[in-house]
C-alpha cells in the first residue's frame, strides 16, 4: 500500500505539472481544448491526492507501523478519534492534508466558475497549479508521509496535551483557513495575467474568502479556548509564534473583506487589493512555514529542517512573481474615482485598512525579529508581551473605534453637521458607560476603561442601525415586527451579518480588556483546613485524592468555594502524571459565573509530600464573553455566507447580457 | 493623504522601537560569561533540580543545547513551575547574573516544546 | 498494478477534451472580444450606481443618512447612473436594450 501512496502522490505532481504547463500555454495560445485538458488534470490531481489521503488514513486507522508516519505519530493503545488526527498531527501529514484541501477548493473554484468567468479562468488554473506543484513536490521528494520502515511492535504515540477534543478541529479549522485564501489569491493572479480586471474577479472568490476567514477566526477562539482549559497558565493567547501564524492572514483577510466593498461601490482600490490578496495568501504560506518548519525555536534549527528552505524559496517566488505582474498591470488597475474627502465612508474603511495592517505588521515584525536580529547580530532577541500588547492598544483601540464609526458615515462625503446628528446617542450612551465605570472604579486600568467605552459606543450604533432599518422595512410595509426584521436581515445579508460579526467583536474586546485589564489573582501555599480571599471569593483547601486511571495517576485538591453566605459547591484542581510519556500536566479547575460571565480559575502549582498545596487563583471577569463571541461570530460569518438569490440573479443578467452563459 | 496617515502609523512604530527598545537578547549560557544586563537564557536543564519554587527557590543547571559547550551555570528560580519542566527539557527564562548565579525573574520561565501544533517534535527533542 | 491502472485513468481523464472533439470546427477560446468586455465594464458601473442610489435611499430612510447629506449626494448619484444607462445603451447592438429589465429599473426604486 505504502507504494501506492506514493505513486499517487507522484501521480498528483506530473498531474499540477501538466495543468501548470499545459494551462499556462493555452491561455496563451488561446487553445480550448489544451485549456479544458488542463482544467481536468486539475481535478484528476484531487482525486490521485484523495487516494493518497485514504491509503494513509487507513494505515492509521490499521495501526500499520510499517509507515514510519504512522509508528512516529500513534500507538496501538491511542483511541481511535485521536487516530484520526494524527493525520495533521505531524509535518508529513499536515502537507498531505494542505495539498488535499488545495486540489478540492481548485477543482471546485474552477468547476463553479468555468463558464461565467471563463475567459479568466483560463489563467487561473495555472496558477492553481503551481501552488500544488509546490506542494506536491514537498510531499513526494521532501518530507513523504508514505516512508516505510520495519514495523516496531508498538508507536510512539501522542503527547498527552494534544490529546483532547480541541485538537481534532482546531488544526483542520486553521489549515481551511490558510488553504481557503489561496482560492482569492488564484484568482487575482489569474485576473492580473489574463488582464479581465473587471468585477469577476471579486465576484468569485467573496465567499471563499469569507469561509477562510471565517475558519480561521473560529480556528483560533478554539486553540485559545485550548489553551485556557487544557494548558492550565491563566491565559488564552501569549503572542507565540504560532498563534500569530494564524492571526496574521486573519487579519489580512479582514482589511480584504472590507476594502473589497470599496471596490464594488465605488471602483476604487484596485491596486491596494490586489496586494492585500496577495499579503493574505503569502502570510498563510507563511503561517504554515513557522508552524511546521522548526523556524519558532531558533534560525539554526530552521536550517536543520528538510522544508524550511523550500517555503521560504517559495514564499520569495510567490512574492516576487505577484509583485512584478502587478506592477506589469498597473496602468489598467488605475481607478477612475477618486477619495472625495476624508469625512467618508470610504475614508473611515480606509483607516480601518491601515490600522489592520500596520497591526499586522507589527506582529510580523515581532514574530521575525529574533530571527532577523540572530541571522544579523548573531544574538536572538525576543521581543515579549509588552511589546504586543502595546500595539494591541495602539492600532486595536482605534479599530473598535472606527467599527462604531465606519457603517454610519455616508460615501463619498459627509458634512460635520450630519455626524453630530448620527453620533449623538452612541456618544451619550458612551459617555455614560465611561462615567459609570469609572465611578465603579474601573479607572484602575486606562485601555481597559477606553476598550469599555468604545464597546458602549460601537454597541450603540450596531443595536442603533438594526432598530431604524426594522423601523424602515415596517414601514415599508412589513406586516409585523420580526417580520420586518427578517426582511432587513434577508435584504442585505453582507450589510446585517457584518453587523452581526462587529457585535462579536465588541463581545472579544469586552472580554479580553475585562480578563487581561481587570483580573486579580492571588497564590498561597495551603495546608488542609486553610483557606484563601480573592475578588470575594473564600476558597478552603479540604482535602487531597489520588486515583489511577488507565494511563496516567491524578491528584485532586478539593476546595470549598462560598462568595458571601452563598456556598458555591466545590471546585478541583491538580495534576495528571503520565506514566508512559513520562509527563506531568496541570488540570485547572475553573467555575463559570453563568450570569457575570466571570471565572475563577484555580491552579494547583505545586503539591508537596506532606499534603500542602500551592495554589494560584485567578478571577478573571467577562472572559466568558470570548467564548459568546466564537458563537456570534459564527452566527455573523453564516449570515453572510449564505446564499443571496437576488445578487446571483443580478450576476446572472449581466454575464448573460455579454454572452457568458451564466450557470452559476 | 494616504501617504500621510502611512507616516502617521510608522512614526508610532519607530517611537516605541526606539523608547522602549525592543526585548532581550537571548543567548545560550555558554555565552552568558561576563554579562550583567538582563538577558533571555535558552538552555537545556542538567540536574539536581533542588528547592522548592514557592520557598526560597529552585536550583538547577543549564547547559548550551546541542552546543559543543560543556559549561553549565547555576540558575535560582521561583514562581510558577510549567507542566514540562524536568531534567533533560529545553528551557527559556529571564534574568542575570549575579556573583556567578543566573537569577531569574520570578514567572518567567517557559519551556519551549511542545509547541501547539507540532506534537511530535517535543518527542524527538526531550 | 493499481498505480498504473491510476495513473492510466488519469492520463484519460486528461486526454479527454482531445478524444471526444479529434477534430473540432475551430480550437480557439472564445473570450470577450473588445466590445463585450467594455459592455460588461458598463454593466459594472450601472449596477454600482443603481445599488449606491438604492443604499442611499434606504439610508436615508432609516436615518443614518441626514437630510443634508442625503441631498448632496442624490443628484451626481443618479447623474452617474442616468449616465451609465445611456452609455450603456449606445453601446447596445440593436434589441439588447435592456436597460428596462432586471436590474435596470430607473432611479429611486426602493425595495
Amino acid at each position: 500500500m505504502p507504494e501506492l501512496g506514493r505513486a499517487a502522490l507522484v501521480v498528483t505532481l506530473g498531474l499540477s505539472t501538466y495543468a501548470l504547463v499545459a494551462g499556462a500555454a493555452a491561455a496563451h495560445l488561446g487553445r480550448r481544448r489544451l485549456a479544458h485538458s488542463a482544467q481536468n488534470a486539475l481535478i484528476a490531481a484531487f482525486l490521485t491526492t484523495l487516494v493518497a489521503s485514504l491509503i494513509l488514513l487507513a494505515a492509521l486507522l490499521r495501526h500499520d507501523f510499517s509507515f514510519a508516519y504512522v509508528a512516529r505519530t500513534t500507538s496501538e493503545a491511542l483511541p481511535t478519534a485521536y487516530t484520526v488526527s494524527a493525520f495533521w498531527g505531524g509535518q508529513e501529514g499536515s502537507l498531505l492534508l494542505w495539498l488535499l484541501v488545495l486540489t478540492a477548493f481548485g477543482a471546485a473554484a474552477v468547476r463553479l466558475n468555468r463558464t461565467w468567468a471563463r475567459d479568466l479562468i483560463v489563467w487561473v488554473v495555472p496558477v492553481f497549479a503551481a501552488v500544488a506543484v509546490f506542494f506536491s513536490f514537498l510531499v513526494v521528494a521532501v518530507a513523504s508521509p508514505f516512508a516505510t520502515q520495519a514495523p516496531p511492535p508498538d508507536g510512539a504515540g501522542m503527547t498527552p496535551s494534544l490529546q483532547n477534543p480541541y485538537m481534532l478541529a482546531h488544526p483542520p479549522l486553521l489549515y481551511l483557513g490558510y488553504v481557503g485564501l489561496t482560492v482569492p489569491f488564484a484568482f487575482a493572479l489569474g485576473a492580473l495575467l489574463s488582464g479581465r480586471l473587471d468585477e469577476r474577479w471579486l465576484v468569485a472568490t467573496r465567499r471563499w474568502t469569507l469561509l477562510a476567514w471565517a475558519a480561521l477566526g473560529i480556528g483560533q477562539l478554539l486553540g485559545a479556548h485550548w489553551a485556557y482549559v487544557e494548558v492550565g497558565w491563566g491565559g488564552y493567547y501569549a503572542w507565540d509564534p504560532v498563534e500569530n501564524a494564524a492571526l496574521m492572514p486573519w487579519l489580512a483577510a479582514t482589511a480584504f473583506l472590507h476594502s473589497v466593498m470599496i471596490q464594488e461601490k465605488r471602483g476604487m482600490l484596485r491596486v491596494w487589493n490586489v496586494l492585500l490578496v496577495i499579503l493574505a495568501f503569502t502570510l498563510s504560506l507563511f503561517g504554515t512555514f513557522l508552524t511546521r518548519s522548526g523556524v519558532v525555536n531558533s534560525i539554526h534549527s530552521f536550517t536543520q529542517s528538510s522544508i524550511g528552505p523550500w517555503f521560504l524559496g517559495f514564499i520569495g517566488v510567490t512574492v516576487a512573481v505577484s509583485l512584478g505582474l502587478v506592477f506589469w498591470r498597473l496602468p489598467q488597475l488605475r481607478s477612475p474615482t477618486k477619495l472625495e474627502s476624508p469625512i467618508s465612508r470610504e475614508a473611515a474603511f480606509l483607516y480601518n485598512n491601515l490600522l489592520l495592517l500596520a497591526l499586522c505588521l507589527a506582529i510580523l515584525w515581532g514574530v521575525v525579529y529574533p530571527m532577523l536580529s540572530e541571522a544579523l547580530r548573531g544574538e536572538a532577541v525576543v521581543l515579549g508581551r509588552s511589546y504586543y500588547d502595546f500595539f494591541l492598544r495602539v492600532f486595536g483601540l482605534p479599530l473598535l473605534l472606527l467599527m462604531g464609526i465606519g457603517p454610519l458615515v455616508a460615501w463619498r462625503r459627509a458634512s460635520l453637521r450630519s455626524l453630530v446628528t448620527t453620533f449623538r446617542w452612541p456618544t451619550l450612551v458612551a459617555l455614560a458607560t465611561g462615567i459609570l465605570l469609572l465611578v465603579l472604579g474601573a479607572g484602575r486600568s486606562t485601555p481597559g476603561l477606553v476598550a469599555y467605552t468604545f464597546s458602549a459606543f460601537v454597541g450603540a450604533t450596531i443595536v442603533m442601525e438594526f432598530a431604524r432599518g426594522t423601523r424602515a422595512r415596517k414601514a415599508l410595509g412589513a406586516t409585523s415586527w420580526p417580520g420586518a426584521f427578517a426582511s432587513l436581515m434577508s435584504r442585505n445579508r453582507r450589510r446585517y451579518g457584518g453587523y452581526v460579526v462587529h457585535a462579536s467583536i465588541v463581545l472579544l474586546a469586552i472580554g479580553i480588556a475585562g480578563s487581561s485589564a481587570f483580573d486579580s489573582v492571588a497564590e498561597s501555599k495551603l495546608t488542609r483546613g486553610e483557606s484563601l480571599e480573592i475578588g470575594g471569593y473564600t476558597l478552603v483547601y479540604r482535602s487531597l485524592a489520588e486515583r489511577q486511571t488507565a494511563n496516567a495517576t491524578e491528584i485532586r485538591a478539593t476546595l470549598d468555594v462560598t462568595r458571601g453566605d452563598s456556598d458555591l459547591g466545590t471546585l478541583e484542581a491538580g495534576k495528571n502524571a503520565y506514566t508512559i510519556e513520562q509527563q506531568v500536566s496541570n488540570e485547572v479547575g475553573i467555575r463559570s459565573d453563568r450570569l457575570t460571565g466571570e471565572d475563577l480559575f484555580v491552579i494547583a502549582e505545586q503539591i508537596d509530600p506532606d499534603g500542602s498545596v500551592y495554589f494560584r487563583v485567578f478571577v478573571k471577569p467577562l472572559v466568558n464573553l470570548i467564548w459568546l463571541a466564537g458563537l456570534v461570530f459564527l452566527l455573523g460569518s453564516a449570515i453572510t455566507l449564505w446564499p443571496d438569490r437576488r445578487e446571483q440573479r443580478r450576476l446572472v443578467a449581466r454575464a448573460e447580457a455579454v454572452g457568458l452563459p451564466a450557470t452559476r | 493623504m494616504i501617504a500621510l496617515l502611512v507616516a502617521a502609523v510608522l512614526a508610532v512604530f519607530l517611537l516605541y522601537t526606539s523608547i522602549a527598545g525592543g526585548g532581550n537578547p537571548s543567548i545560550a549560557p555558554s555565552e552568558l560569561r561576563g554579562r550583567s544586563g538582563e538577558v533571555q537564557l535558552a538552555g537545556l536543564v542538567v540536574g539536581p533540580v533542588v528547592g522548592d519554587a514557592h520557598a526560597g527557590g529552585l536550583r538547577f543547571e543549564l547547559r548550551d543545547i546541542g552546543g559543543k559547550a560543556k559549561s553549565t551555570v547555576v540558575v535560582r528560580y521561583s514562581g510558577s513551575v510549567p507542566d514540562l519542566f524536568k531534567v533533560g527539557r529545553h528551557i527559556m527564562i529571564d534574568g542575570r547574573l549575579r556573583k556567578g548565579v543566573f537569577v531569574a525573574e520570578p514567572g518567567s520561565m517557559i519551556t519551549k516544546c511542545p509547541s501547539k501544533y507540532s506534537p511530535k517534535q517535543s518527542g524527538d527533542s526531550a | 498494478m493499481l498505480a498504473a491502472a491510476l495513473a492510466v485513468v488519469c492520463v484519460i481523464l486528461v486526454a479527454l477534451p482531445f478524444l471526444r472533439e479529434p477534430d473540432p470546427e475551430t480550437d480557439e477560446l472564445d473570450e470577450l472580444d473588445e466590445g463585450e468586455r467594455r459592455r460588461l465594464e458598463l454593466l459594472e458601473s450601472r449596477d454600482r450606481a443603481l445599488s449606491a442610489l438604492k443604499e442611499l435611499e434606504f439610508d436615508h430612510r432609516t436615518g443614518t443618512i441626514t437630510d443634508d447629506d442625503y441631498r448632496d449626494q442624490v443628484g451626481p448619484l443618479r447623474r452617474e447612473a442616468a449616465t451609465a444607462l445611456q452609455a450603456l445603451q449606445r453601446n447596445t447592438p440593436g434589441t439588447h436594450g435592456d436597460a428596462s429589465k432586471g436590474e435596470g429599473r430607473p432611479v429611486g426604486r426602493r425595495t
